[in-house]
């Protein structure tokens, strides 16, 4: 399967943000949202909720145990320290030591087996140990952060060596 | 947390217990990000220290205060419509609200033939008319039409007749009354349910609201499967963040072996089939599978499906706000040269 035929966003220069809004939100995933929207993952969905790339340029299936991630060139973190294949790699790690890192539930792990390889910069390969089909879904919540916020807060291992039930 | 299993395979569902906000969270604009996405908002504000009744009288009666207040309810909704300030926002959205059947092999809800005599019984168009403001869209399954996977099963009409025969071929205990549990928000659609159920198949039905305090017990109690609930019909919500192939989350969360909301023995079946789904890396095949998933799940009446509610926002007349089916998002989002944050030149 390959993830290429959806959008792709394009790099481009930003336009002057202006106003301010006020947001009553009382939704249980409130938590979450506000995570989307100040973080991105590799991928994301449209208005109609389908996926689309984000930090991820392509996902692309090079056999039913390997899928190939090519990084969006030019993607920076907000302190302007740049994301990298092996940011996703550095992510991947980060979770994989969690025995429940997603809220909704165990079902959104990677298989405890897998494996996140840098090939270059901007590509990484997830190798894995049985076809997982769903895993451009799981990408939906494998929010990726930058090398200061694990070295800083890394959810709870800094300050008390787990991550678990923190987020 | 809710622990499933923990062999073979560790398995979990957290369960959140409290919600603890800051009264300000403030979001601020990264100028620096370089794709089209870029907000177009210089600040964003979520307000934590009002009730849901004062955030909706702030957003329709006052300019200035709230701007954009989510999950509206549908009697509210002309309220909205109606206000100077506000105006309202609607989405047919990645939610459905059903009944999750007891199954267990004690429950009469095990046998197929009364799971859908009672799907036959319930007038889910009334729910939607009367109960929801015609904000939902009834449903014949799980997956609505919209997303990806889908079944094209159609929502069952409302047949009394061919309900109670259904019934009274499986049979039914005299003098048993079914057992309808409801979070507070949903009593009202509990009890159309039980006049349906006892118009249609001549049986008692008693609805149990679930307080506040019995919300966590309960949810731990379904999650972890080790007592037998005491209702026969749960009335539940819940959403799903893609549209792309909903048994990933919807249908894998109420029937699958590792289902947080599975309440009955495990369906070999269903888990046959998904397992094989997970393991499709050609997207056209895994979209036919879930397809025949949630034909699946209608034909043998896995639930009682209801409906997919729309989600409502009130916002102010001066923002610009794409709903997405999904999540809340805010990129998106912008404000007119006549927004008061930009009146004074801001």
């Amino acid at each position: 399967m390959s993830a290429t035929d959806t959008a792709t966003p394009a790099t481009t220069t930003a336009v002057a943000p202006v106003g301010t809004i006020n947001v009553f939100d009382p939704h249980p995933l409130n938590w979450l949202f506000i995570t989307w929207n100040t973080m991105e993952e590799p991928i994301r969905t449209d208005p109609d909720g389908y996926i689309v790339m984000a930090l991820a340029e392509s996902a692309q299936w090079r056999d039913e145990l390997t899928l190939e991630v090519k990084v969006r060139e030019g993607a920076r973190f907000q302190d302007g320290v740049a994301c990298t294949a092996h940011s996703i790699k550095q992510n991947f790690d980060e979770v994989q030591r969690w025995a429940a890192p997603h809220p909704p539930g165990t079902y959104l792990n990677f298989h405890p087996e897998a494996e996140c390889v840098v090939e270059d910069e901007l590509t990484c390969v997830f190798k894995l140990p049985e076809p997982d089909g769903l895993i451009l879904g799981k990408f939906r919540g494998f929010h990726i952060a930058s090398p200061a916020f694990w070295r800083e807060y890394g959810f709870g291992y800094q300050r008390i060596g787990t991550g678990e039930g923190h987020w | 947390m809710g622990i499933q299993r923990v062999r073979p395979d560790f398995v979990a569902t957290n369960v959140i217990t409290g919600d603890d906000r800051t009264d300000r969270v403030v979001l601020e604009a990264n100028t620096d990000h370089n794709t089209p996405r870029v907000a177009q908002l210089q600040k964003v504000v979520f307000v934590n220290d009002v009730t849901p009744e004062q955030a909706l009288d702030a957003v329709c009666d006052q300019d200035g205060v709230l701007d954009i207040v989510t999950e509206v309810s549908p009697a509210d909704a002309q309220r909205v419509e109606s206000s100077q300030y506000a105006k309202l926002v609607t989405i047919e959205a990645n939610r459905v609200l059903l009944g999750i059947f007891n199954t267990y092999p004690d429950r009469p809800l095990a046998d197929r033939r009364v799971r859908e005599a009672f799907n036959l019984a319930v007038d889910r168009d009334r729910i939607v008319d009367e109960a929801l403001a015609g904000y939902a869209r009834p449903l014949g399954a799980l997956t609505p039409p919209w997303s990806g996977g889908g079944s094209g099963a159609e929502p069952r009409a409302r047949d009394a007749a061919a309900a109670k025969a259904l019934l009274d071929e499986a049979g039914w205990s005299e003098g048993r009354a079914v057992t309808i549990a409801t979070p507070a928000p949903f009593e009202g659609i509990a009890a159309m349910i039980a006049a349906d159920v006892q118009d249609a198949l001549g049986i008692g039905a008693e609805v149990i609201v679930v307080g506040d305090d019995e919300i966590v017990p309960g949810s731990l109690t379904l999650i972890e499967k080790k007592l037998t609930p005491p209702w026969d019909i749960l009335i539940h919500a819940w959403f799903d963040l893609s549209s792309d192939l909903p048994p990933a989350v919807m249908h894998r969360e109420f029937f699958g072996d590792d289902g947080a909301f599975r309440a009955g023995p495990p369906d070999a079946e269903f888990n046959r089939r998904f397992g094989a789904l997970v393991k499709m890396t050609s997207a056209e095949e895994a979209q036919t599978a879930a397809g025949e998933i949630d034909r699946y799940c209608y034909d043998e009446s896995k639930a009682l499906f209801l409906c997919a509610p729309n989600a409502l926002y009130a916002v102010n007349r001066e923002v610009e706000f794409t709903a997405y089916k999904t999540t809340f998002e805010l990129a998106e989002a912008q404000v007119s040269a006549q927004h008061w944050s930009r009146r004074n030149g801001g």
